[in-house]
């Protein structure tokens, strides 16, 4: 039990997915710009990656690996959580509708969100077993919404700023990430 | 290599079939457009809109958030695309802009000194600022470094400019500005707005029916600008031609000048820029909200229907009118004679409104023509009722049917339909309302020798306009108060040659304030006539109601009107609005205009699928406390503009309009008498 | 459109140059520019996959139909990456070590996406096979360049080799997560700078 925490603060705060790993970074500019929208999407991410890691696992255990087409990898995994998003959609439309409004736009944002996809693979990379790549798949999330809620909540100040023209909007953006991830360095060597 | 397509098609296979049994199973009804509107996007969810991904996006252009051109990724292409799904052109889909309400904040003394960082947040946090006025622009401009468009400027006067070109409506500056002076608004929230308690209103802005942003349009005409201020009026009243020759200007009892001296003269001003914009020849577009095709009926072509009707066109919604009489116009076609509002001015303002796209079916009456059965089979998805009050109340007196005997309103849309009536030499008019002075400035102009009014309590107490009580009296016609007609007489071929009435007296005041009056007896006086129209009001007709069950579950009041939910205008039965005369009893068509507005706000509330709530904070009739002042320290006196009017002697032989347009110059000066309140913080040192 | 094959072309390397004024595929720009190799390594397999999946996206565009064409776009895409990827694993170990995933994550990568839908499924297949190449060696020099940057000033070397004296102090900030936004961030700044169009 112990480990899987140790595992869960490393993975939010050590290596913190946007921030250290360098993955999602399109959407983490995209929706940062507005704190609304930045937490809707780190629900959303959460939701669906943890699901995506405990499929991805799945197929690569009990079809690639037995099969022997190790190789397909990449193009089987986008397929499945495609379909799996695609799914959840659908099911949350109908069955949950009070979570539909709050996530669902997000949700077809995540399939082709290179933090799911190279979470899923670092899984398998790193031979998890299932329990640990729920915890991870959860780890990295959790990072990434940790990561984009407070962005969100310093760009929303970056706006009223004197920003000079040239570096205004992604730029600035990018440089205010920056900042940020000098903050998370911090962590590093925390475990 | 062949387990390889195996396993892919395999794959493939397995998950297309899950994903289409679940299409079937989790089956949710949206919006079409929104499908396909998705399609014609790039599909990347890149996020480069600014919007939640590709989906987020196309519900967002559905709902008329976003432009077509929203798509990065897809480019001019997709943008033209998507245009035409939602059957509008590229980039015009509803533009947002951010428009400031405070024009003023550097008038207002200051409380204390302030020397910190030049930062609206950061003064704000002391007090709320160093002016006096707590609800105006700090000037700092905030806004000014959150637009990432260069679109705001701050103006010579102090407060923020907006540049529309530039503006994209992205609501950077709103969410910056500390008091709430810049909004983001799209037209569906601009015509939607209702005067609020926490608003910054002027007390004629909050006493308007109708709600015109009367402070506003006077300044623009002071500016010279006149589209402008036409456009401002429009955004709550579409009549404003009729309006400006019929209103009787509540606002202007209320005028903080008035206060110190003679009110502003609103109403000449609203009518000066609309007969403007008539005599110029060419209309001011009218800007439309991307439609959303829903179907409305609308029953009733008068003030109320037309109203609602145009803000439910401007809303993006399909409309239809229903209107029984064989023109549009209503009670002020039909009950306003052309020397007050002719009918060439009213037809050049129907067919603007009708310009917008939408179609009126004449000659049709409810509960004859068509039922509400029918208009819910033909796919209307709300039905708007304004069929107004056209049945005149009877005298319940003896010889009342003689001939020569005639009522109020059905007179007055004989006339107007072009009827031709035999008028009498001596004719009597009883009632005090509008509709009586209507009656007899009409029967001197059809020459009639002695006209007289029978009232039964005194000329203070007369519910008509003061200024057409006047112009009446300035006609020739004779005032007969404090007397109550009991009897029409006739000769033996039953036509009408006296009156009998008795003579009253003022008792108590009864439950409207105004004195009862109780007849003296034993006083039976005869008035030798040979004519007798009675307008002592109106009720609706409500013959459609005994058409079939829909129409029988429909409430009405003790007062023979349509029971509404006096807040949101919806009637028992919820996709049945009603407005104007039908639901409050005969008012004034202002009152019925913004009655319009109120209940088209309702109906797209209900067509959007939301529940249909009272407007937010809404004063309503209310008045903000606070707003209404005593006295108005430094101002010097300027008389108003005198209103031209054409001389007795020649307007009481024909149907000429008696009252006649300002000119420029005074239109000018008359704006400048505004005190611009709620707009400019007041300041007496410096007061015009 | 008459613009003509160079024209397709030449757009990619300046006036729609990825990352910096088409803002996408930000992921990859960040992860692999730590050294000018990897980044030159990563360019050539964009190269690869963009012109080869804008081809055969123009190829099939008739066959391809509307409604699901997302998808198709991406299958067509994931094959040619793990063809790269195959390749890389072959040739180039070392390299397909270092960039790891990002290999595989091409898929993913928004400028495939993004041309094939914007551009391949409505041109010819000249045009989109231009496209692609001015875009993609567009990409690879805009990693050059950056990751060239970084290398010098994080690590004083230039595709390995010293570049400054013993007496250099690498400054260890260009080269780690932090710099590397920064660094990007500036880039852009200077490109806004340059040209507003």
């Amino acid at each position: 039990m112990g480990d899987y925490i140790q595992m869960i603060i490393g993975f939010i705060l050590v290596n913190n997915i946007l921030l250290m790993q360098y993955l999602g970074n399109c959407p983490f500019l995209g929706t940062s710009k507005r704190m609304e929208t930045a937490v809707g999407m780190a629900m959303a991410v959460v939701f669906v990656l943890v699901m995506a890691g405990a499929i991805t696992w799945a197929t690569e255990t009990y079809l690639l690996k037995p099969l022997g087409l190790e190789y397909l990898r990449t193009m089987s995994f986008i397929v499945v959580i495609a379909a799996l998003v695609q799914f959840v959609e659908m099911f949350l439309k109908k069955s949950v509708p009070e979570l539909y409004t709050g996530l669902g736009i997000y949700l077809p944002l995540i399939t082709t969100n290179c933090a799911v996809l190279g979470v899923c693979l670092i899984n398998i990379k790193e031979e998890y077993n299932f329990m640990q790549t729920i915890v991870s798949s959860f780890g990295y999330s959790s990072g990434f919404g940790f990561a984009l809620i407070l962005f969100a909540g310093v760009r929303e100040r970056v706006l009223l700023g004197r920003v000079p023209k040239a570096l205004q909007d992604t730029s600035i953006g990018l440089i205010t990430a920056g900042m940020l991830s000098l903050a998370f360095f911090g962590f590093k060597g925390m475990i | 290599m062949t387990e390889a397509l195996v396993f892919m098609l395999g794959l493939g296979l397995i998950c297309g079939s899950i994903l289409s049994i679940a299409s079937k199973i989790f089956y949710v009804y949206e919006d079409p457009r929104k499908t396909e509107v998705e399609g014609l996007l790039a599909g990347a969810n890149c996020g480069g809109c600014g919007f939640a991904g590709c989906a987020a996006a196309a519900e967002a252009v559905v709902t008329g958030e976003a432009p077509p051109s929203v798509c990065i990724v897809g480019g001019a292409e997709s943008a033209a695309n998507v245009a035409r799904v939602m059957g509008v052109d590229a980039g015009t889909a509803e533009p947002k802009f951010s428009s400031s309400k405070c024009d003023g904040g550097n008038r207002a003394e200051d409380s204390y000194f302030y020397m910190g960082v030049d930062s609206c947040q950061a003064v704000s946090a002391f007090f709320g600022g160093k002016r006096k006025c707590d609800v105006g622009c700090l000037g700092y401009g905030d806004c000014v470094r959150a637009c990432l468009f260069n679109a705001i400027k701050i103006g010579p006067e102090g407060f923020p400019v907006i540049d529309e070109k530039k503006c994209v409506g992205c609501g950077a500056c709103e969410r910056a500005c500390p008091k709430q002076v810049l909004s983001v608004t799209t037209i569906r929230d601009r015509l939607l707005h209702f005067n609020r308690e926490d608003d910054c209103l002027a007390p004629c802005q909050q006493t308007c029916p109708a709600q015109i942003d009367i402070p506003l349009y006077i300044a623009q005409i002071k500016n010279g600008d006149y589209e402008g201020a036409v456009r401002t009026i429009r955004d709550r009243n579409p009549l404003l031609l009729s309006c400006g020759r019929v209103c009787p200007h509540p606002c202007e009892n209320i005028c903080r000048r008035g206060i110190e001296d003679e009110p502003v003269s609103i109403n000449q001003l609203k009518r000066f820029v609309a007969d403007r914009e008539m005599n110029s020849g060419s209309r001011i577009p009218i800007p439309c909200a991307p439609p959303t095709g829903k179907k409305v009926a609308v029953i009733g072509g008068g003030p109320a229907g037309l109203t609602c009707a145009y803000f439910l066109k401007r809303l993006g919604h399909n409309v239809s009118i229903y209107e029984a009489m064989p023109k549009p116009g209503g009670m002020i076609r039909y009950g306003i004679p052309e020397y007050r509002l002719p009918k060439k001015v009213l037809d050049w303002e129907i067919e603007g409104i009708l310009n917008l796209g939408i179609r009126v079916h004449t000659n049709v009456k409810m509960g004859v023509d068509f039922d509400i059965p029918s208009l819910v089979a033909a796919d209307y998805d709300a039905i708007f009722l304004g069929i107004g009050a056209w049945k005149d109340y009877l005298l319940k007196i003896e010889g009342e049917n003689l001939s020569g005997c005639h009522t109020g309103i059905d007179f007055l849309s004989r006339i107007a339909s072009g009827e031709s009536i035999p008028i009498g030499r001596k004719v009597v008019v009883v009632g005090g309302g509008n509709t009586a002075i209507d009656c007899v400035r009409t029967l001197v102009r059809l020459g009639a020798e002695e006209v007289y009014i029978v009232y039964r309590r005194t000329r203070k107490e007369m519910p008509a306009n003061v200024v057409e009580i006047e112009a009446a009296d300035h006609e020739g016609v004779k005032f007969i108060f404090l007397a109550a007609p009991v009897r029409v007489l006739g000769d033996d071929q039953g036509k009408v040659t006296q009156l009998e009435y008795l003579k009253m007296e003022l008792g108590e005041p009864d439950a409207s304030g105004r004195r009862r009056p109780v007849p003296v007896k034993g006083s039976e006086t005869l008035l030798p006539v040979d004519m007798v129209i009675s307008a002592i009001g109106q009720e609706p007709e409500m013959t459609f109601k005994g058409e079939g069950k829909r129409a029988q579950s429909l409430k009405t009041t003790r007062r023979n009107t349509i029971e509404v939910n006096p807040e949101t205008l919806q009637s028992s039965i919820p996709y049945i609005f009603a407005a104007g005369d039908v639901a409050t009893g005969p008012s004034l068509v202002v009152e019925a205009i913004g009655g319009g507005r109120l209940a088209a706000r309702s109906i797209h509330l209900y067509l959007s699928g939301k529940t249909v709530t009272p407007p937010e904070k809404s004063l309503f009739k209310r008045h903000i406390p606070g707003t209404l002042f005593d006295s108005v320290p430094g101002i010097q006196k300027v008389p108003r503009v005198p209103m031209p009017e054409i001389p007795v002697g020649e307007r009481i032989y024909s149907f000429v309009e008696v009252d006649q347009v300002v000119s420029e110059e005074d239109a000018k000066k008359e704006s400048s008498r505004c005190l611009n309140c709620g707009r400019i913080c007041y300041n007496k040192d410096v007061a015009a | 459109m008459a613009k003509t094959l160079t024209q397709e072309f030449a757009k990619g390397l300046w006036a729609e140059i990825p990352p910096f004024r088409l803002v996408l595929g930000l992921c990859p720009t960040l992860a692999v520019t730590k050294t000018v190799e990897n980044a030159i390594g990563m360019g050539i397999a964009v190269i690869f996959v963009l012109t080869g999946s804008n081809m055969l996206v123009a190829a099939l565009r008739k066959i391809i139909p509307n409604k699901v064409r997302i998808a198709c776009f991406i299958i067509v895409i994931a094959t040619f990456v793990i063809v790269v990827e195959q390749l890389m694993q072959a040739y180039t170990y070392s390299l397909f070590l270092k960039l790891g995933i990002f290999i595989p994550l091409i898929v993913v990568n928004c400028i495939p996406l993004g041309r094939a839908e914007a551009f391949a499924y409505k041109n010819g297949i000249a045009a989109s096979t231009a496209d692609g190449l001015g875009l993609g060696i567009g990409y690879a020099l805009s990693l050059t360049v950056l990751s060239a940057i970084r290398e010098v000033f994080g690590n004083g070397t230039f595709l390995g080799a010293t570049v400054f004296g013993p007496s250099f102090q690498p400054f260890k900030f260009m080269v780690e997560a932090p710099g590397a936004f920064v660094c990007l961030g500036l880039m852009l700044c200077i490109m806004n700078a340059m040209g507003k169009k």
